[in-house]
């Protein structure tokens, strides 16, 4: 339902965005995944008609939304990156305001105010000033106001910077439900790799402006397919257990962690028993191992060198 | 819009103490300057240190005493200084062969009304010198009272209802200039909520909302005008009901106050577009502001400010036509067509301000 097109941002020299192809489908919840700078914001102000693009294209239904915005601001809501509320007014004042700006009908408003207030869980605070609401609380009411309207697509920018994990759960939830329930399409940006992973059917990862993956999480973690990855705990760590490991044939790379030393090996390649072996020879014992599923950070780690970085 | 201006109202309705802080300050600037020269008497200390001292005195203390509410005192410099030093004198004034100069440690604008005094004298002299062509001008003085006892053409000032003109009353003055001076400040900060929405976030939520960016814009100036418009209303209207000032038709000062805060606040707007941050706005906007009265005027006498330069900054600014235009229905009664021009005026400056400054603003982005 709604697609990007070769989408491209250049401010002054700089690419912040470059020739970028998404696509949304109805009831999706799709993430998309990048560290800070990757050009995340850039790409949502333009879907969201804030920002002109410097070329490419942003369709609805087929139809290009940079001449004529109208249409994708109706089905649209966005949460912005910042807070964009009145601190000065109470939570309740600041969604009958945006409200109304909506044109929330007049006589369904105060109902539609009191059904986003519990989705958020702050039905019992709404009379008091969002500046004595902690960091988490107004996000909680950042969402809200932009649900009001009932938007058939749902952009999120970063909606958990800098709050607790209770509210940071709460609004994965909230997401999770607007999506499975109400069958709300969702676009969800973030640096959290686990959230996406938690949240979205399918991903695309941005770095410096462009798409380096994408699709379901199964297919991106294909791209790791050829690699195991084992957690050893030790009885008692030893470097020459290190070593004799790295000799081995099948053995990719070896880490040494808090917990002990994580072991990436060619898949299928069942080297459990020389582990043991190994580590009996240097006189130390294996006391647990874990088979470990490659996670989208793996992933992220393999395609760009780097990891996300909060 | 109404959602808009709603809001702003409802941020205020919370915190009006500015406003209550500014309406205050409004009644006592003026009550505490505005009195200035209603004081009897101001005394200013005279010396010379030529040495035809005595001759300058003669000649200078006759020309100069011809004023009500200002004496001169003849004495010598150590004890000019001294009285202006202890403060019984607001002024010292050192008399030269063709020259003064004015001694002194305060800014009050008593001072002002001693030096245009002095310099009026001085430069009638000086005009009498340069005809006559010698430095004794008695007699040219005495030809030119002579002549102008039976002038070829009288010129008759009366005021409109045939009374006597009133006096340049400074009090009048600088309560229309503190009030509409101190609006200046609301409307700033109130048209600034404009740039403090862009930089929350707030602006970019309502231009995806149905409502159009003009109504975003009227809503917010049009709050911004009603705030800075009661704060002058309810100034005015404390001079005339409670401390009994006669500030004339009071319909027409109501108009003048409307075009002068419609003016400003295109002005403000524009000012904003030279502005990232609301805070940027909180450092420029109030360092500009208070210029605007002084190369105005609107602390001294009419005619102090000759400059054309600084006569011309003030004109660009809507506050000295709004004053002019007050007082002339304050003092002179004046009628509807008298303050037409200075309201053209302060309109014309506002739809000036406002199209580049919405202009700047939008394209920014
Ligand atoms: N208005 C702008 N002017 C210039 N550069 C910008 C502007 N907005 C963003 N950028 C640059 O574009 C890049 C992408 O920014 P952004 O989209 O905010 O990234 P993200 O949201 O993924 O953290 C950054 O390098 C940022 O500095
Ligand atoms: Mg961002």
């Amino acid at each position: 339902m709604l697609e990007t097109i070769k989408l491209s941002k250049t401010f002054k020299e700089k690419k912040a965005v470059d020739e970028i192809d998404m696509y949304l489908d109805e009831g999706e919840s799709v993430g998309l995944l990048g560290p800070n700078g990757a050009g995340k914001s850039t790409t949502i102000s333009m879907i969201s008609s804030l920002l002109k693009p410097s070329s490419g294209d942003v369709k609805l239904n087929g139809l290009s939304t940079i001449k004529n915005p109208s249409e994708i601001r109706k089905v649209l809501g966005v949460v912005p990156q910042e807070i964009a509320l009145y601190e000065e007014l109470s939570a309740y004042e600041n969604l009958k305001f945006f409200g109304k700006i909506y044109k929330v009908k007049k006589d369904i408003l105060e109902e539609r105010i009191q059904e986003v207030l519990e989705m958020v869980g702050l039905k019992e605070r709404q009379k008091e000033l969002v500046k004595t609401f902690s960091g988490g609380m107004k996000r909680r009411v950042n969402i809200a106001a932009a649900l009001l309207h009932k938007p058939k697509i749902l952009i999120l920018d970063e909606p958990t910077v800098g709050i607790d994990p209770q509210s940071r759960n709460h609004i994965l939830e909230t997401v999770k439900k607007l999506n499975e329930e109400t069958g709300m399409t969702i676009l969800y940006t973030s640096h959290y790799m686990e959230e996406v992973e938690q949240l979205c059917n399918r991903v695309y990862i941005m770095d410096h402006g462009r798409v380096v993956a994408s699709g379901s999480k199964q297919e991106l973690l294909s791209i790791l397919s050829t690699e195991d990855t084992i957690q050893v705990q030790l009885s008692k760590k030893s470097d020459a257990l290190l070593e004799a490991i790295k000799g081995m044939a099948a053995v990719r790379q070896v880490e040494d962690t808090n917990h002990g030393i994580r072991v990436i090996s060619k898949k299928g390649s069942n080297i459990l028993a020389d582990l043991v072996h190994a580590a009996e020879n240097v006189g130390t014992q294996i006391t647990h191992f874990q088979m470990e599923d490659p996670s989208l950070e793996d992933v992220f780690l393999h395609l760009t060198g780097k990891t996300l970085r909060d | 819009m109404y959602p808009v201006f709603l809001a702003q109202w409802m941020k205020d309705k919370r915190k009006p103490y500015l406003i209550l802080l500014f309406i205050g300050l409004s009644i006592l600037a003026t009550i505490i300057f505005g009195d200035i020269d209603r004081i009897e008497q101001t005394t200013v200390a005279v010396y010379s240190t030529e040495s035809n001292a005595e001759e300058l005195e003669q000649k200078w203390m006759e020309l100069l005493g011809h004023h009500d509410s200002i004496e001169f005192v003849w004495m010598d410099q150590e004890k000019a200084h001294a009285e202006v030093l202890e403060g019984n004198s607001d002024v010292a004034l050192q008399i030269m062969e063709n020259d003064y100069r004015i001694i002194t440690a305060n800014e009050m604008p008593g001072v002002f009304i001693v030096n245009q005094h002095v310099h009026q004298v001085f430069t009638e002299e000086a005009k009498l010198v340069a005809a006559a062509g010698t430095n004794s001008t008695t007699e040219l003085r005495n030809e030119v009272g002579e002549y102008l006892k039976t002038p070829p053409i009288t010129i008759q000032t009366k005021s409109l209802d045939g009374g006597e003109l009133a006096n340049h009353d400074m009090g009048m003055q600088l309560l229309f200039g503190f009030t509409l001076f101190i609006a200046m400040f609301t409307i700033g900060f109130k048209v600034n909520g404009i740039t403090a929405d862009k930089v929350s976030g707030i602006w970019n939520r309502l231009i995806l909302s149905p409502v159009s960016k003009t109504n975003m814009y009227i809503g917010h100036l049009f709050y911004s005008f009603c705030v800075a418009f009661f704060q002058m209303m309810v100034v005015f209207l404390i001079f005339k009901y409670v401390l009994d000032y006669e500030l004339g038709n009071f319909a027409m000062i109501v108009t003048i106050a409307a075009a002068f805060t419609l003016s400003m606040i295109s002005v403000a707007m524009l000012i904003t577009g030279f502005v990232k941050t609301p805070e940027q706005f909180y450092m420029v906007y109030p360092s500009l502001i208070p210029m605007i009265p002084v190369v105005s005027g609107v602390y001294m006498q009419p005619g102090t400010i000759t400059n054309p330069i600084l006569q011309f900054i003030a004109d660009i600014f809507p506050l000295s036509h709004g004053v002019e235009a007050m007082m002339d229905v304050a003092l002179y009664n004046a009628g509807w067509n008298d303050i037409l021009l200075p309201i053209v005026i302060m309109l014309l400056i506002g739809v000036l301000a406002m199209g580049i400054g919405i202009n700047i603003v939008e394209r920014k982005k």
